[in-house]
């Protein structure tokens, strides 16, 4: 491979590793948040349970997000500094409005949400998990205004050998934004409604003392699903109406776009036609379960589906009929460069991947006890004080 | 419009050094007077409200970086390859060690992370002091130059200082020192001090290859009405979680 299909390569990998963890965390994030708002508003043990147990789930995953979103942020300069050249000017304003505004106050008031537990008075305990959710979706949506200006460079005209932002208001409303952004969040609920399903599927199924919080954990998730993969497929289909002329021409983009629409239909039809109307007897049924687990990883491969058919769909353009990607590779990157940094990147972050599923599956097989996140001081078997 | 950003890049990247200085200087620390489990796990309890505010500092300046000098963000990142690839899988160690290190009970499991944050919190603290001289050198001198490596030495030390000026200030019988808030302000200044000078010395530099008027416009009205949640979010940490509460006391998440 020469450095060109090194640096790709290396950006999907980490791109998609991301993603897998982003997904599921713009998903959760609503529904931890509603599950606090439930909790605040009844002050029921139960319902903090509920928020305790599935917000350690939320945070746990969203670990790994971070942690590959940082390698993601820097990988522009590294690989394709061409690009920051070339339309950096444009492309350069929501990624800065992404970690200036958004992400910044994501994890400021994440940090608060888990630290200040038990401490925060409860409303603004609560306020802090729905500045968290906020941010979230305003971070996907400035990242999917930079992913939209590759797609459709709007906005912009190129002045001097470089593009120039002439019109903002253009470069937010592009019109494979519109669709495409609430098709991400929408997709993101579907995940995270059958995670709720596929987990609470594996407790129901093992028996055991939590089956009460599971069947609840349970409908939540199908009714979350049902919604969710109702409203991807329908954002899916509106995107057709803005999307590039001869996007799909080629079978490397064209397959992924197959399998993620068909696959898609049917999990569509399975949510909204079988799910959702046996919602109140499937926590009961024990020889679904099994199936409801093996249904789990279905709506992270969609979703890389997803994301290859858009990404690859624009090959070789970097921004399209703009810039080749291989004009906006670094000059000089040489391929012994990218293999070391690849192999690096790969191995640290797919390692870290692996061990928070790990611990997630982990934290399902021992259910909604003896939790980390907001535990009293008398919980746990040798308590770390703070001050 | 072009000093504004300038402005503000200098209080991101300084902010950064003043406020995760002092976490990465906890994890410089921990081998040195954490000894025991209990007394790591105390020293990671003290930093880890403010741990998630403070690293966001540094994605805020690779972002404002992209925004503000998008060209300077291309031969900045890529003239320093290798050295940034190793400073972002020292990152990517450091957080994973504070995530991961309570999931699993268990001495090995969190020795292992503790041994993690050290390193991860070694490897970033030496690659900033390299970083700023390559910086002031314009990315043209080699990343081993001997001066480099000094300030490499000098910016770790300097964070192991002010960790440990954090330390006697939120957890003063784990540091075995007692500090108030303005030495703790006094050692945030030293830890900041160089990356300030560099940046003051690139001020000239930096005017000139700022991205045009209408981006740094654009940016700057979405930017501006979410300026004061910012800033009151972060003092909110800072007020909510400084020592005078310790009549509450609840174990850590990390």
């Amino acid at each position: 491979m020469d450095a060109l299909d090194l640096a790709r390569t290396q950006f999907a990998v980490t791109g998609s590793l991301h993603f897998l963890f982003v997904l599921l965390t713009l998903g959760l994030a609503p529904l931890v948040a509603i599950m606090h708002t439930r909790w605040t508003l009844s002050g029921a043990p139960e319902h903090e349970r509920t928020v305790r147990f599935w917000g350690q789930v939320y945070v746990t995953n969203y670990a790994v997000g971070i942690v590959t979103g940082l390698v993601m942020e820097f990988q522009f300069g590294l690989s394709w500094s061409g690009l920051s050249r070339y339309a950096g000017d444009v492309f350069g304003a929501p990624l800065a409005m992404e970690t200036l505004v958004a992400f910044f106050l994501e994890s400021t008031f994440l940090g608060l949400w888990i630290f200040g537990w038990g401490r925060l008075p409860k409303w603004l305990h609560l306020a802090c998990i729905w500045a968290v959710t906020l941010t979230a979706y305003a971070s996907a949506w400035f990242i999917m205004t930079a992913n939209s200006f590759l797609q459709n460079p709007a906005g912009a005209v190129e002045r001097g050998g470089r593009l120039e932002l002439v019109d903002a208001a253009a470069l937010f409303t592009n019109k494979t934004l519109v669709f495409s952004f609430p098709h991400v969040l929408s997709a993101g609920l579907f995940t995270a409604g059958m995670v709720l399903v596929g987990a609470s599927a594996y407790r129901l199924r093992r028996g055991g003392e939590d089956a009460a919080f599971f069947t609840r954990s349970m409908r939540t998730g199908i009714v979350t699903a049902a919604l969710g993969i109702t409203l991807t497929v329908g954002f899916g289909y509106a995107q057709f109406g803005g999307i590039q002329e001869g996007k799909f021409k080629g079978d490397t983009a064209a397959t992924p776009l197959a399998l993620m629409m068909d696959v898609g239909n049917l999990m569509f039809f399975v949510a909204v036609f079988l799910m959702l109307p046996l919602v109140r007897f499937l926590p009961r049924w024990r020889w679904t379960h099994r199936l409801l687990m093996i249904l789990t990883p279905v709506p992270f491969v969609l979703a890389i589906c997803g994301w290859l058919a858009r990404e690859l769909g624009r090959q070789p353009w970097m921004v399209w009929k703009k810039l080749t990607v291989a004009d906006a590779m670094s000059p000089g990157l040489t391929p012994g460069m990218i293999t070391v940094s690849l192999v690096g990147f790969t191995a640290v972050l797919g390692l870290l991947a692996l061990t928070d599923y790990a611990l997630i599956a982990r934290l399902v097989r021992r259910g909604p006890r003896d939790l980390d996140l907001g535990a009293a001081a008398e919980e746990r078997p040798a308590p770390a004080l703070s001050y | 419009m072009e000093l504004i950003w300038y402005a503000v890049f200098t209080l991101l990247l300084s902010g950064y050094f003043a406020l995760e200085g002092f976490d990465l200087g906890v994890g410089l620390l921990m081998p040195v007077i954490g000894r025991t489990q209990e007394t790591r796990d105390r020293m990671v309890a003290a930093m880890a409200p403010f741990v998630l505010a403070n690293e966001v500092w540094l994605v805020a300046v690779a972002g404002a970086l992209f925004g503000v000098y998008p060209h300077l963000e291309g031969e900045a990142l890529f003239g320093l390859y290798p050295l940034v690839v190793a400073m972002l899988l020292s990152w990517v160690v450091r957080d994973a060690g504070l995530w991961f290190r309570r999931r699993i009970d268990g001495p090995g499991w969190r020795r292992f992370w503790d041994a993690m944050i050290t390193a991860g919190s070694l490897g970033l603290s030496f690659g900033w002091g390299v970083t700023l001289y390559a910086a002031a050198t314009g990315f043209g001198s080699s990343l081993l130059h001997p001066l480099g490596l000094l300030l490499g030495v000098v910016v770790t030390l300097l964070f192991a200082w002010h960790g440990w000026t954090f330390l006697g200030w939120r957890a003063p019988e784990t540091a075995g020192i007692t500090r108030t808030g303005r030495a703790l302000a006094l050692s945030a200044l030293a830890a900041a001090l160089p990356a300030l000078a560099v940046l003051g010395g690139s001020l000239p530099y930096l005017l000139d290859h700022s991205a045009p008027a209408s981006t740094l416009g654009v940016m700057g009205v979405m930017a501006l009405p979410f300026a004061p949640v910012m800033v009151l979010a972060q003092v909110w940490v800072w007020r909510f979680f400084r020592p005078g509460r310790s009549a509450v006391r609840t174990p850590s998440f990390f």
